[in-house]
C-alpha cells in the first residue's frame, strides 16, 4: 500500500511530530506508515485523513 | 495519566529487580559459569526494559502518545512469541541438558529457563518489531 501522506503533510506544513500529536500516535508510527512498513487500522487511517483534510481514498493507494 | 502510572510502575519493577540482583551478587560469594550466564541474560532484560521505559517517557515529555495501536499490536505479537518460547523452552532446555551435561534439570532450573528464555524472546521480538515497523 502506497500513501500520499508525505505530500499532503507538506501541503499543511506539518512535521511528522505535529501530525503525530494531532492524532495521538507516536512519531515513528507516522514514519512507518509513510514508508509503507505499517498498515494503519481503519480508525487511524480515518484520523489521519481527517487531520490532513482529505479522504482515505485519496490518502492511500491500494495496489492489487 | 495512565501512561505515567505505567512508567512509574515499570521503573519501580526495574529498580526492585536491580536491587534483588545486587543483593544476590553480594551474598553469592563465587558465581559459577551457568549462574553468570543467567545473570547476563537478566541484565540484558533489565537494560531492554529500561530502554522501553525511557522511550515511552521521552514520548510523553514531547507531548506524544506513549503507546499507540502499532505498539499495542507489537506487544501482542511479541507476547505470542514469548508464549511459544515459554512452551518449548522446558522441552528444548531439558533435551540440551541431557545431551551436553548428561543429566536432568531440576524443577527450579526448568522454571528459571522458562522465565528467562520467554522474557528474552519477548524483549528481542518487541525491539525488532518496533524497529521494523510492524
Amino acid at each position: 500500500m502506497k500513501t500520499r501522506m508525505k505530500e499532503l503533510r507538506a501541503r499543511y506544513n506539518f512535521t511528522q511530530e505535529d501530525l503525530a500529536k494531532k492524532i495521538g500516535v507516536r512519531r515513528e508510527t507516522i514514519l512507518f506508515i509513510e514508508k509503507g512498513a505499517y498498515n494503519p487500522s481503519i480508525k487511524l487511517a480515518h484520523d489521519i485523513a481527517k487531520a490532513l483534510q482529505t479522504t482515505i481514498d485519496e490518502l492511500f493507494i491500494f495496489e492489487d | 495519566m495512565k501512561d505515567k502510572i505505567g512508567i512509574i510502575l515499570g521503573l519501580l519493577a526495574t529498580i526492585l529487580v536491580i536491587l534483588t540482583i545486587a543483593v544476590y551478587i553480594m551474598n553469592a560469594g563465587t558465581i559459577e559459569l551457568t549462574e553468570s550466564a543467567t545473570l547476563a541474560i537478566v541484565i540484558i532484560l533489565i537494560l531492554a526494559a529500561s530502554y522501553i521505559i525511557w522511550d515511552r517517557a521521552k514520548n510523553i515529555r514531547k507531548g506524544l502518545s506513549a503507546k499507540d495501536e502499532r505498539l499495542i499490536n507489537i506487544n501482542y505479537k511479541a507476547g505470542y512469541y514469548g508464549f511459544i518460547a515459554a512452551l518449548f523452552s522446558p522441552l528444548v532446555g531439558q533435551f540440551i541438558a541431557d545431551i551436553i551435561l548428561g543429566r536432568e534439570l531440576t524443577g527450579s532450573q526448568v522454571t528459571a529457563i522458562t522465565v528467562i528464555v520467554s522474557g528474552l524472546v519477548f524483549v528481542v521480538s518487541y525491539l525488532y518489531l518496533a524497529r521494523k515497523g510492524n
